[in-house]
């Protein structure tokens, strides 16, 4: 009679455990980019402490359409909340709000869909970020000097705000753009492009990169001149196993974090489904890692 | 026209790919960035950055004369620095093992390409574009779609540094008093190899003859699908090759290394003179056509010419290149 009742007991809480499971779908739009496989894999190690969360990741390979079916396959499975790091605002902006019709939860992460018919946005400003690393540099070269912008894809709303940012941080100081190109995020271009400033101009000071390995790439070929600890190297991204390294390492003298919003969307996805409610917009802060702190994790930049 | 002008040599693919190429030496010179072209520096790193496209476009010649193409040879090249950083950095493989095996794994994808084209008689262009494709996805797989660097993550989460195998920094350096790059070296030994394979061996003779005629080839007992299998496994391993040295130059290996390389090793091959019709070219050719494409890039780069204008220029100068080339009979 013991073990019957210890048995049903057992029975109601595993179905109280199993009315209780939550399926979220996370539709990514590229996972060629390192920062994107970082955003997975924070998302994974996120919901990883709650055993009530199963996850299933799709990857639309960068393309819109592929990235629309996708969706729309996660509504026809019913699962109860939707994460989309859309490729691009205007097409999906009508699957995303067709979810929300069906009911179910929508977080957008990184990029922005049109309109307003999404639960919540959580982003980074890479317009405050590249005006951080603009003030750094400032800072870093008060006396003025020559400076190399390795610029992501300029075609590319990143490209373009990290751009923007760091010329109005950089404005009322005597910093000196001499070399711009596009290096495509690639660090086999970034060397390249390297190379011709440095056979240019003898005298660099500073190379501020759209990303790390561009400034890594950068700093590859500066070393293979012998010019390297006469140069400054930057960096935007920041990831664990990439900028930070680098930094540790002392190749970059700064990384500016661009945070992937994968553990701050876990935190809102389980308060959506618990029934409350979070901010429509939350931007993410991000850090920067220097050598003298990077073993204290960082220290918040911008705002 | 003067007679000078009509005699023989002048007709060369050879002197014409050269002329192609001292078009983009003088407008280097007339657009030289305050002098910057003339310093030995640009040369040397010209001679490095088109060093990769080069040892992918020697195989891509190979397989061009035999009348083919291999759209592959961009993800093998992603894929041997992934597999050639995985047992390098993160195993310890020692050289002697870590590069033979690199090479065998790109030609064994070359041999795959090679077998569909000729056993189950595939379009070249299909069976390599399924290589390209399957490839790149091996590469993604063998890594999860990380980069394989130094850093790995140990059980709390903290990232720690391997040491770097010396043969990174060996691929990296340079030699002769700083004047060449070590892949440069490696590149012109491949040049070497494959003019040998090309101009000297019967098997070259035999590849010709497919690219011309297979049929006919076929038909006077050149052994076709022998001369095919070889010259798309060769094919797989330079690109393997120009892989590691990729991942020697980035200190890693990239998944998405190489990728749209094809097409740049394909642009040299026929900017030398080499027809995609086959038969016809030669590995001096590709070498003429790679520095072309080099210096066009290098003078477009030391001009800091912005990348819409340069994306034009390329694909005008391209143009005027090939017509250069085209025989005025």
């Amino acid at each position: 009679m013991r073990f019957a009742t210890l048995v049903l007991v057992l029975l109601t809480a595993t179905l109280a455990a199993a009315e209780q499971r939550w399926t979220i779908g996370v539709s990514q739009c590229n996972l060629g980019e390192p920062w994107r496989v970082q955003m997975n894999n924070d998302l994974k190690q996120a919901a990883m402490a709650h055993p009530e969360l199963t996850m299933v990741f799709k990857d639309a390979q960068n393309d819109t359409l592929r990235q629309r079916a996708h969706v729309e396959e996660f509504v026809d499975a019913r699962i109860n909340l939707l994460i989309i790091s859309p490729k691009e605002a205007q097409p999906l902006t009508q699957p995303v709000a067709q979810a929300m019709d069906a009911g179910i939860p929508v977080i957008v992460l990184d990029r922005k869909v049109s309109g307003d018919r999404y639960t919540c946005f959580i982003g980074a400003d890479n317009q405050l970020i590249g005006q951080a690393a603009g003030a750094w540099i400032a800072k870093a070269l008060s006396g003025g000097g020559k400076v190399v912008e390795l610029k992501g894809l300029m075609t590319s709303t990143p490209g373009q705000e990290r751009n923007h940012g760091f010329r109005d941080g950089i404005k009322d100081s005597k910093v000196e753009v001499v070399f711009e190109a596009d290096m495509k995020w690639l660090e086999a271009n970034a060397r390249k492009e390297m190379e011709s400033a440095l056979t240019r101009f003898p005298d660099l000071k500073l190379v501020y990169a759209h990303n790390d390995p561009g400034a890594h790439g950068a700093w590859l070929a500066a070393k293979a001149a012998g010019r390297e600890n006469d140069i400054i190297f930057v960096g935007i991204d920041g990831l664990p196993q990439e900028g930070q390294q680098y930094v540790r390492q002392g190749i970059l003298a700064a990384s500016f974090e661009y945070p992937t919003g994968g553990r701050e969307a876990i935190d809102a996805a389980l308060k959506i489904l618990a029934g409350g409610t979070v901010a429509k917009d939350i931007v993410l802060t991000s850090r920067v890692f220097t050598p003298a702190n990077i073993e204290k994790g960082g220290e918040v930049v911008g705002r | 026209m003067i007679p000078v002008f009509r005699s023989a040599w002048l007709h060369q693919p050879a002197t014409r790919a050269c002329a192609a190429l001292a078009l983009v030496l003088v407008l280097g010179a007339l657009f030289n960035a305050d002098g910057a072209f003339f310093s030995a520096a640009t040369h040397r790193d010209t001679f490095r950055a088109v060093s990769i496209y080069g040892i992918l476009a020697c195989g891509m010649t190979l397989v061009v004369v035999a009348g083919g193409i291999d759209l592959a040879v961009g993800s093998v090249l992603g894929l041997a620095a992934v597999a050639f950083s995985t047992v390098a950095i993160h195993w310890g493989w020692p050289v002697w093992a870590a590069i033979p095996v690199t090479l065998a794994l790109g030609a064994g994808c070359g041999a795959v390409s090679g077998g569909l084209v000729s056993i189950f008689r595939l379009q070249p262009f299909i069976a390599t574009l399924a290589m390209m494709v399957f490839a790149r996805g091996t590469a993604k797989w063998m890594c999860g779609g990380e980069k394989v660097s130094t850093a790995v993550a140990g059980a709390d989460g903290n990232f720690t540094n391997l040491p770097l195998p010396a043969i990174y920094d060996t691929l990296n350096a340079r030699l002769f008093g700083g004047t060449v790059a070590v892949v440069t070296l490696v590149f012109f030994a491949c040049v070497a190899v494959c003019w040998v394979l090309l101009a000297r061996l019967r098997v070259g003779r035999h590849l010709y003859a497919i690219g011309g005629n297979e049929e006919a080839a076929r038909l006077s007992g050149v052994p076709v699908l022998r001369a095919k299998l070889l010259a798309y496994s060769a094919c797989g391993a330079l690109a393997a090759l120009a892989g590691i040295c990729q991942a020697g130059q980035e200190m890693q290996g990239d998944p998405e290394a190489g990728t749209t390389y094809e097409l740049n090793a394909i642009a040299m091959v026929v900017i030398g003179g080499t027809s995609l019709g086959g038969g016809r070219g030669g590995i001096v050719l590709t070498l003429i056509g790679a520095l072309t494409i080099g210096y066009l890039e290098k003078i477009l780069s030391i001009n800091a010419v912005g990348e819409a204008a340069r994306l034009m220029l390329t694909g005008g100068i391209i143009v005027g290149a090939v017509l250069l080339q085209r025989s005025r009979r």
